[in-house]
């Protein structure tokens, strides 16, 4: 269990310095179909990439494709925060990034289909007006791939 | 992970996710979150606890049948572990100071020590593992930190390996510590490696070289966590900082 607090003072002070000011305008997209046909992609600012692929930079906005066919034995990390545990996705992928859970929701009916590439973001060092650019590329992507909507993990 | 959100349903993509910092969510208002009282690191709760995950999952995806929002909801239960009826998996390996070798010698000793358990943890995990970022076998890493600590420099001359490095002796470190199976207590591991191992003394003693050129200051953030700076048990000080 954690909760804020619960965590030592320079923990609470480092987290807490991170709340940002909304960002403006609001944004919001309106269910148009129900979730049981919705195909859906995965995102995640955990800083993984499949092994070979380029590293993150200390601080870095670009993002890395994860086809949905990978192995996910074969996803590593190079976030550069030290301040998460890791040995629980050197465990389990899907506890950072839950693409077998996905694929089961869309096997029983839950959801309409799962996309066929999700993104990996790297959230660290950078403000999040930083994420524009490439989040509206990947936006593009999403859409030539028919996604209705993400799901997004962070680390 | 909120301004992704923010910027991903500007541009019509509907989206839900994980927060695992709820004040920063509450501030920041993506559009749809989900808090978790999980450990950073740990968005989906538990490892291999494939119907907890889906709780979890289910919980976040529920909020795209939202009609209005930002809506940010909490999903109010813990993530069991495993087998916390059980003692955690002890250190398998025991860290003896020995200050009065170099480092290179120490750093390269250690992790030798540590080669059979970090074998074992690859057989456990069918031989995942996230080391080899740095490209470069383990002792090597190690002995080429040893000496850049034995002739007192720091590794400005190469920050992007050094970075590689201290990466992947970490992750090293941490499968080798947790190549057992059964229960592991993460911060009780993460506490080994930090004060009681020399290359956790190793990279104090990088951290405070590099905090003292003010240009590095930032930098020696990513070299050593917080906790491993205040996290030390009362009285547990460092006999030494340099050999």
């Amino acid at each position: 269990m954690v909760r804020l607090s619960d965590l030592p003072e320079y923990e609470r002070e480092h987290l807490v310095g991170k709340n940002m000011a909304p960002l403006h305008p609001p944004a919001w997209v309106a269910p148009v179909k129900p979730l049981r046909e919705q195909r859906l992609a995965l995102i995640t600012t955990a800083g993984i990439h499949p092994r070979g692929a380029p590293a993150f930079e200390f601080a870095d906005a670009s993002f890395r494709p994860i086809s949905t066919g990978v192995a996910l034995d074969e996803l590593v990390m190079s976030h550069s925060s030290v301040n998460f545990d890791r040995s629980g996705f050197i465990e389990d992928v899907n506890l950072v990034f839950p693409l077998d859970r996905l694929r089961e929701r869309a096997a029983w009916g839950k959801i309409g289909s799962v996309a066929e590439v999700h993104y990996s973001f790297m959230g660290a060092g950078l403000s999040p007006d930083a994420f524009e650019r490439s989040a509206s590329q990947v936006a593009g992507l999403l859409k030539q791939d028919r996604v209705d909507a993400v799901f997004l993990t962070p680390v | 992970m909120c301004a992704l959100g923010h910027y991903l349903e500007q541009a019509g993509i509907a989206t839900t996710g994980i927060s695992l910092v709820r004040e920063n969510a509450e501030a920041l208002r993506p559009p749809r979150s989900l808090w978790v009282p999980f450990p950073l690191g740990r968005p989906m709760g538990s490892p291999h606890n494939e119907g907890f995950q889906h709780k979890v999952m289910s919980a976040a995806l529920d909020l795209l049948n939202h009609e209005h929002g930002p809506i940010l909801e909490d999903f109010g239960e813990d993530a069991p572990d495993g087998t916390a009826q059980d003692e955690p998996v002890v250190c398998p390996v025991s860290f003896s100071p020995s200050v009065e070798d170099n480092w290179h010698n120490r750093l390269t000793h250690e992790v030798a020590t540590l080669a059979p358990w970090y074998a074992m943890g690859l057989e456990r995990r069918a031989n995942r593992t996230l080391f080899g970022l740095s490209g470069s076998p383990v002792e090597d890493l190690a002995g080429k930190l040893g000496d850049y600590l034995d002739q007192d420099q720091l590794p400005t001359d190469n920050l992007k390996w050094f970075k590689r490095a201290i990466d992947d002796l970490k992750v090293f470190y941490l499968e080798a510590l947790t190549a057992q199976p059964g229960h592991h207590d993460s911060a009780m591991v993460n506490r080994t490696i930090w004060h009681e191992t020399a290359f956790g003394r190793a990279l104090r003693v990088f951290y405070d070289g590099l905090c003292e050129r003010p240009e590095l200051k930032n930098f020696a953030r990513i070299v050593l966590p917080r906790a491993a700076l205040h996290g030390r048990p009362e009285g547990d000080q460092p006999t030494e900082i340099k050999p």
